[in-house]
């Protein structure tokens, strides 16, 4: 839900049960006060009419008698000793099914030794009708504040909202390789203000951290790389050194190869950097079929080497619109590993279909482990060739192009599903 | 013939005149931007080494001043940036090769050797060992006049042994040579047996000496 919503209906739940409540209260409240108003106003005449009713109950006059705004009646009674009583009574008007509200003042006095009881009652008709008409009154004017107050509201937040909405819009836009500095709108509200400024610095921050990520994958690709050669270089001017034995011979073979594996892994780790930074940026059509038969023909020795059957179902090729060289690291990596994980004799199937690339072969009997299958450094076998950081490049490159890959074990093949 | 090697990494420089020094190179040395700079507009050379990255500049800047002097130096990048931007740069500005490090002494030799044969003889250069020759544009060989029918594999190994003749050849230098990058992927040494296997097989059979002599399982050299 839209913080802009959210207060609003906020507002809007508290202003309609404060609208809800108060007007009957309002209405309850009015209509006491006006019934004891009009209660004082009975006693008061009563009070007043009192000489006037002893002089006309003497003269035997009328029992009716007129006092503007009152119907008064008194007649003789047997004598009664309970006092004044207010109370409010309905009583039918003109026609038949109408009944109005009246408030009475029921009395006695006494005349010559004559009781008389007397009733003083006026109607309530308009002063309801004036307490419905206020409240009416009231609640629209109510009803229209609040409805005036949403739409202010509305209104204001949207404006007031507006810089925080492109803000966000440049934020999603934002690509730490494309663009070195977010400039975001001024912003007349303060916390939007401080937000843009925050946002700024927080990009120019990252931009600082990619460039420096980026300015360390090539310089410790440098820095590594120089050592290394100097150490290569020197191995193989102590392998023109003569004499030379046997032993001497094997450990200068065994630096070498510690050598070319470190090189290696560095190639491989600044790779992942690389790929980490994006800074495989040139796309064009690959087909995935062409690269895959380029690599069948390169590991040719190694597949004949090991006699594995290679089954390749090419019915449908794929294109994909990546970066080449990534492309050729991604089915490379797969295809080495089918073939290096391999049993004697053993088979690999290759299907291209639709979007997919199913790649099957047959090795190791039990499944891997798919937690820490395309986790750094984790390798299945002992063999020194194997970097553990194959998988890895594989599952980087495919998150990278938005393609999934999916390892399975089934019928003694390790399958893996590339969808692109 | 003349090589000039810019490179800051004065150990590197020391292998390099080292081993270059065995094939009958003069080797100049320049350690910084300057130097090169001085060095290659005061004399000419058959072949520079030629690192990007220096103290004092970069090493691309050398190689545009001497195109724009129209100078036919053949120069040889060396970068510890295996970058392919810096390649193609590098390549476009008019460099021979690019050799990203660390690379085999024996490989930067082979390419030195392509670089001059290039320049100097067009390509059209016979090299001749006793009953061995080499017609390097035709990429054919000949023993004692005979043409032997070799693969193109085998044709590049026995011409990396030969430019690098007298001296040990590790194993990881050939399997770099044969298999490019792939040697990475896996251990090639059967791959480079086999071959070794088949062209020791086929200059035997077309009447050569056994020239090409493993040494302990270290690699194998081409004694003449």
């Amino acid at each position: 839900m839209r913080l802009l919503k959210k207060t609003i209906l906020s507002y809007f739940i508290f202003s309609a049960i404060l609208l809800i409540t108060a007007i009957p209260v309002f209405y309850y409240a009015l209509k006491t006060m006006m019934v004891s108003n009009v209660d004082e106003d009975l006693v008061a005449t009563k009070t007043r009419i009192m000489p006037l009713l002893q002089r006309v109950a003497e003269s035997h006059a009328d029992s009716n008698f007129n006092f503007p705004g009152y119907d008064i009646v008194f007649e003789k009674e047997a004598p009664a000793k309970n006092g004044d009583s207010i109370y409010g009574v309905e009583l039918s008007g003109g026609s038949a099914e109408e009944v109005l509200p009246w408030r009475l003042l029921a009395s006695h006095f006494v005349v010559r030794n004559e009781s008389y009881s007397l009733q003083i009652r006026t109607s309530m008709v308009d002063k309801l009708s004036l307490i419905k008409r206020i409240v009416f009154v009231l609640a629209i004017v109510l009803v229209g504040l609040l409805l005036g107050l949403l739409i202010i509201n509305q209104v204001l937040t949207k404006r007031i909202w507006k810089p925080f909405y492109s803000t966000l819009q440049r934020l999603r836009d934002y690509r730490v390789d494309k663009q070195p500095l977010l400039r975001l709108e001024q912003a007349s509200v303060k916390e939007f203000s401080d937000l843009n400024r925050a946002i700024e610095q927080l990009t120019q921050r990252d931009y600082q951290a990619y460039t420096s990520q980026k300015e360390f994958a090539e310089n410790a690709s440098h820095e590594m790389q120089s050592p290394l050669a100097v150490f290569q270089s020197k191995l193989e001017l102590l392998m023109q050194t003569k004499p030379l034995n046997e032993d001497q011979a094997g450990l200068i073979t065994d630096l070498a190869d510690a050598s070319k594996r470190m090189s290696r892994l560095n190639k491989s780790l600044i790779l992942l950097t690389k790929i980490d930074n994006n800074q495989f940026l040139e796309k064009e059509t690959v087909s995935v079929k062409d690269v895959l038969l380029k690599l069948l023909q390169q590991y040719d020795f190694q597949i004949k080497q090991q006699s594995i059957n290679v089954v390749f179902n090419d019915a449908a090729d794929i294109a994909v619109e990546a970066n080449k060289t990534l492309i050729e690291i991604l089915l490379s990596n797969l295809l080495s590993n089918a073939i290096r994980h391999n049993a004697e004799g053993g088979t690999i199937n290759i299907l291209l279909k639709a979007k997919d690339l199913v790649m099957q072969n047959t090795g190791k009997l039990s499944p891997l482990d798919t937690q820490k299958l395309f986790q750094r450094f984790q390798k299945e076998s002992p063999d020194t060739n194997s970097l553990g950081l194959g998988l890895e490049i594989v599952k980087k490159i495919c998150t990278l192009n938005n393609y999934t890959i999916q390892y399975e074990f089934s019928n003694e093949l390790h399958t893996f599903l590339v969808k692109f | 013939m003349k090589i000039l090697i810019v490179e800051d990494e004065e150990e590197l420089v020391k292998s390099i005149v080292s081993y270059l020094k065995a094939e009958s190179y003069t080797c100049d040395v320049a350690n910084n931007f300057n130097t090169a700079m001085e060095k290659t507009e005061s004399f000419d050379y058959d072949c520079i080494l030629l690192d990007i990255s220096l103290p004092d500049g970069n090493g691309l800047q050398v190689l545009k001043e001497l195109k724009a002097n129209n100078k036919t130096d053949g120069v040889i990048i060396i970068s510890a940036r295996n970058s392919i931007n810096d390649r193609v740069t590098g390549l476009n500005l008019g460099a021979d090769d690019y050799l990203p490090k660390p690379f085999h002494l024996p490989e930067l030799s082979a390419r030195i050797a392509a670089v001059i044969r290039r320049r100097k003889f067009d390509g059209h250069s016979i090299l001749t060992f006793n009953e061995i020759s080499f017609d390097t544009s035709a990429k054919i060989i000949t023993v004692n006049g005979k043409p032997v029918d070799l693969t193109r594999t085998e044709y590049d190994l026995l011409l990396y042994l030969v430019t690098n003749k007298n001296r040990v050849v590790s194993k990881n230098a050939i399997a770099e040579r044969i298999s490019g990058e792939d040697a990475e992927i896996f251990n090639n040494f059967d791959v480079i047996y086999a071959h070794i296997k088949n062209l020791k097989k086929k200059l035997a059979a077309a009447g050569s000496e056994d020239y090409i002599k493993a040494v302990y399982g270290m690699g194998y050299k081409f004694e003449i």
